[in-house]
């Protein structure tokens, strides 16, 4: 449009009354908004551009939460670095810690609460006040409660700003419909079958630093990267371990192997239990340690007498003398062995056996407590404050695993296949209130279908996130979070210094904020603060435990003696000595009675998974370093390290189907699910004929991510059939088949 | 007479930077559609103001529609954000909020005697850095103002602009687009 007039003129002009009298009216009104800027004068900034360094706070891009110190110039944050006081990363963090910077200023972030004034799937948003959002949430929760009973809400949480609000739910609220992807689609099955071997929780607590052996059963270290993890297995490996790597791909870890067993997807217990057996019938096992400390071992040999080199070679598609070879390398280096319990575990519905497995063979090679065998460091004491548990008889009542007497072993929490069944059909009892805090079920659960089904028969759904997940498309109402550089957290990471043989130390790192979140640009607030402010419209204001996320903290950081300021002033760490971790033994339960009498396996047992349909080769999944699975996705320096997902394919069968890397492929699994998007081939001779590997978390579907929308293929979508582990409920989430599509031709994959 | 003729000229500027704030009743009232209708008539425009009024001035239904609208072009927005008012988005690389360019935007406020009133405010929002002009017009700091607009502004209003017009036909949003185009634009 072409103006007729000037701005000067215009202004010239401006004296004439009507314009005079609606500029004056409009002042008068006094309806401007408060001014953005304050005077200052101008004081040259030196050559550092006034950078000045906060150190405190930890991690969040992934959930290993090295500690941290942030480099900011003029309040923008510019760098993020490993805090120096650290004993755990050092001063190193990863990839994605690095890329931190750019979570914090990603323009897709959630900024206002808002209200979904369209569909679920397909909303449209209305940027509504804290109090009318809470005032929503409050009274859709408290409706479904009066209906259906606190028990009709459940909830998906994951991580530590969910925690609270978590127990809030759990203990004051009282459902017992909780669901933590960290557990039923992570490690849930390892810390299970630990606890229910050894008596202790696993983590991933082997002293890799001082072992003579370290195996590792799909763990990729190095695609897989939790710094002061990567550190205890270089170091490790730098002192001389022997490496062995059970995988059917040639991960990272594999190419430093000293033994590559190219396993058959699905059948790493059975290779367990022959490296066991053969142990024990040439008697090459530590007999003193199990002598003094095993549990039911005569019922164990029994039952696993079947399990010979042979029997494993078959199963596992590998040579009998391979599997000797590693049993024999075991046992020489035992007990400085590091037994590897590995983290994401999740894989066929079997893995309590294969981590009871790992565990046992843990003990059979007397490697607890000694130097280069599993142990634990000895962490600070820290008080444990959280919400009164007033509801807790009531959520236990009506647990779905209890009531179904199934899944005895489950970790903490509702399995998500029982609670999502439980949901779309309303039994045994109607939930009908969903709330996701933190965690991204779209991408987190498999079968999507059924978690969307869920999700369109709620009442009400809130979700409270830091972006705008795939899970917030389907939110009624959707509450910004804080992220992990701007907030208080009530969470403190504590631990020992990362390599046990070491000077002993512990540590104690809060959660503080790196950058101040003082801004007119949005809303955000933190867990705390949101879960309070419902509390209160809840009814159960008088069970606060704090009124703050800072007062929380003090309160558990009393329990170490120590206080949030003076952690401060210790520049973000506090540390105090440590005390010598080796020398400890459990028990191990060979046989496990309470397994026994709840209808289990007592002891370790293989069971078949699936083959596949002929045509088609098993998905596996897992991780690529510069991602956090879907978390990462959006972040436009780890986007532009790995935009997408490649497809690894064997190279005899890429040559036989005409395909070379580079190629642009879709998958399609064996209920003729199609992935949406292309991914790009990589043929190699690092995979087996049988699988097809790529990484987890991508295939964002939100147009909301601008980075991350529809790159790469998202496995999740195929994982149609996911399996559920019978012990613990968790899922089996490498249970998919697939066949490879190009240029919208499907091609079988040859045998 | 200069002074109070310059004063007035920010206010005009003042009034743009509020027409980019969330839209609420408390602002959209009957003064600030006075005050627009006169603009708009001052300048010969064929925009429909009595409409924009009837619609959103007072009018509770009227204003939702307009929040939502703001929240789809500006704030958060499924498929996406039409145009984030943020310049890094326009002119840095990596389409990130706070890049180099609003880094600049808060030194040139710093260097005017300006500091943002939030510790972590984003420097570079549409509304501050109209704002901005209007403060400096407010000193009598013309040439700093037009140094402003001819060094930042103008590199990603129009930017911006046009992404706001691709992305929503909203008469209010595309009025007052062409009234801040008319107030920054180089003249000879």
């Amino acid at each position: 449009m072409a103006f007729q007039m000037t701005r000067r003129s215009f202004l010239q002009a401006s004296a004439s009354a009507a314009l005079t009298t609606a500029l004056s009216g409009w002042l008068v009104s006094g309806a401007q908004a408060k001014s953005g800027f304050v005077r200052k004068p101008f004081t040259a900034p030196g050559s550092f551009g006034d950078t000045t360094t906060v150190s405190g706070s930890f991690c969040e891009m992934c959930f290993w939460r090295c500690q941290l110190v942030g480099k900011l110039r003029d309040g923008k944050l510019v760098k993020l670095e490993g805090n120096p006081k650290s004993v755990d990363n050092g001063v190193s963090i990863c990839a994605r810690g690095n890329a931190g910077v750019k979570l914090l200023y990603d323009q897709d972030r959630l900024k206002y609460p808002l209200k979904n004034v369209g569909k679920r799937g397909a909303p449209v948003w209305k940027r509504i006040s804290w109090d009318e959002a809470l005032d929503e949430c409050a009274s859709r929760l408290q409706g479904v409660i009066k209906n259906n009973g606190a028990q009709g809400i459940a909830m998906f949480p994951h991580g530590c700003s969910a925690t609270y609000p978590m127990h809030y739910f759990e203990h004051v609220v009282g459902t017992p419909n909780v669901s933590e992807a960290s557990f039923f689609q992570c490690r849930g099955p390892r810390d299970m079958a630990y606890l229910n071997t050894l008596g202790v929780q696993a983590d991933e607590s082997v002293d890799m630093p001082n072992a003579k052996a370290i195996l590792l059963v799909g763990t990729h270290i190095g695609e897989n990267i939790h710094v002061s993890h990567v550190k205890q297995y270089l170091k490790g490996l730098e002192n001389g371990a022997k490496l062995i790597v059970i995988d059917p791909r040639f991960s990272s870890s594999a190419s430093k192997a000293d033994i590559w067993v190219q396993i058959k997807p699905g059948t790493d217990t059975a290779f367990l239990l022959a490296i066991m057996n053969y142990l024990v019938k040439k008697g090459a096992y530590d007999k003193a340690y199990v002598q003094k400390n095993g549990e039911g071992f005569d019922k164990f040999t029994k039952a696993i007498a079947h399990a010979d080199l042979d029997w494993a070679a078959k199963i596992c598609d590998v040579p009998a003398a391979q599997i000797k070879e590693v049993a024999d390398l075991l046992a020489k280096n035992a007990p400085h062995v590091s037994i590897h319990p590995g983290r994401h575990v999740t894989w066929y519905g079997n893995d309590f056996q294969r981590e009871r497995a790992l565990a046992c063979l843990t003990g059979l090679l007397g490697a607890i407590g000694v130097k280069g065998g599993f142990v634990k460091g000895k962490g600070p004491k820290l008080a444990n404050v959280s919400w009164p548990n007033i509801a807790g008889e009531h959520a236990e009542e009506f647990a779905l695993h209890k009531k179904a007497e199934k899944h005895v072993f489950s970790p903490p929490g509702t399995p998500t296949q029982m609670l999502r069944d439980a949901a779309i059909s309303n039994k045994p009892y109607p939930i009908n209130a969903c709330i996701a805090w933190g965690q991204n079920p779209i991408q987190t659960i498999p079968g999507q279908q059924d978690t969307i089904k869920m999700l369109q028969k709620m009442d009400f759904v809130m979700v409270v996130d830091v972006m705008p997940t795939d899970i917030t498309m389907y939110a009624d109402i959707l509450l910004p979070e804080l992220s992990y550089l701007e907030r208080y957290d009530y969470f403190v990471k504590s631990g020992v210094q990362w390599n046990l043989n070491d000077k002993h130390q512990q540590y104690i790192a809060p959660r503080t904020p790196l950058v101040s979140s003082l801004s007119a640009d949005h809303q955000r607030k933190d867990s705390v603060w949101i879960t309070n402010e419902l509390a209160k419209r809840m009814g159960h204001a008088e069970h606060i435990p704090a009124a703050t996320t800072e007062e929380l903290l003090d309160k558990v950081l009393a329990g170490g003696n120590i206080s949030l300021a003076q952690i401060k002033k210790e520049n973000g760490i506090h540390l105090q000595p440590g005390s010598d971790p080796y020398g400890v033994s459990y028990p191990v339960k060979f046989f496990n009675d309470e397994l026994a009498d709840a209808g289990y396996p007592g002891v370790p047992n293989y069971t078949p998974v699936p083959e596949p349909p002929k045509g088609f080769a098993r998905l596996v999944y897992g991780r690529v370093p510069v991602h956090t699975f879907n978390r990462s996705q959006n972040n436009v320096w780890l986007n532009a390290e790995m935009p997408e997902n490649p497809i690894w394919l064997n190279h005899e069968t890429a040559h036989k189907l005409g395909l070379k890397s580079g190629d642009r492929v879709n998958l399609v699994n064996q209920d003729g699910v199609i992935s949406a998007t292309t991914s790009i081939l990589k043929v190699t001779q690092g995979i087996r004929k049988d699988t097809i590997f790529t990484a987890h978390g991508y295939g964002t579907k939100n147009p909301a991510m601008t980075n991350a929308a529809n790159k790469g293929i998202d496995d999740q979508a195929l994982i149609t059939k996911p399996a559920v582990d019978p012990e613990t409920g968790a899922h089996g989430m490498r249970t998919s088949f697939v066949r490879i599509m190009k240029d919208g031709k499907v091609l079988n994959i040859p045998v | 007479m200069n002074n109070s003729k310059s004063n007035n000229h920010a206010d005009f500027y003042g009034f743009l930077a509020q027409s980019f704030r969330y839209p609420e009743q408390a602002w959209l009232g009957e003064p600030y559609f006075d005050l627009l209708d006169s603009i708009v008539q001052n300048l010969d425009l064929d925009n429909d103001t009595l409409g924009l009024r009837q619609t959103y001035c007072a009018n509770q239904e009227g204003l939702e529609i307009l929040q939502i609208e703001y929240t789809r072009l500006f704030i958060n927005a499924t498929p996406s954000v039409i145009a984030p008012p943020y310049s890094s988005v326009y002119l840095d690389q990596e389409g990130n909020l706070y890049g180099p360019s609003a880094v600049w935007v808060r030194r040139f406020y710093q260097q005017n005697g300006f500091e943002l009133a939030g510790d972590a405010d984003i420097p570079d929002h549409l509304a501050l850095e109209l704002e901005f002009i209007a403060l400096l017009i407010d000193e009598h700091q013309e040439e700093v103002a037009e140094q402003f607009l001819n060094e930042h502004f103008r590199r990603w209003f129009p930017l911006f602009r046009a992404r706001v017009l691709s992305g929503s036909t909203n008469k209010f949003y595309s009025t007052l687009l062409t009234l801040v185009d008319f107030f920054t634009r180089e003249e000879p």
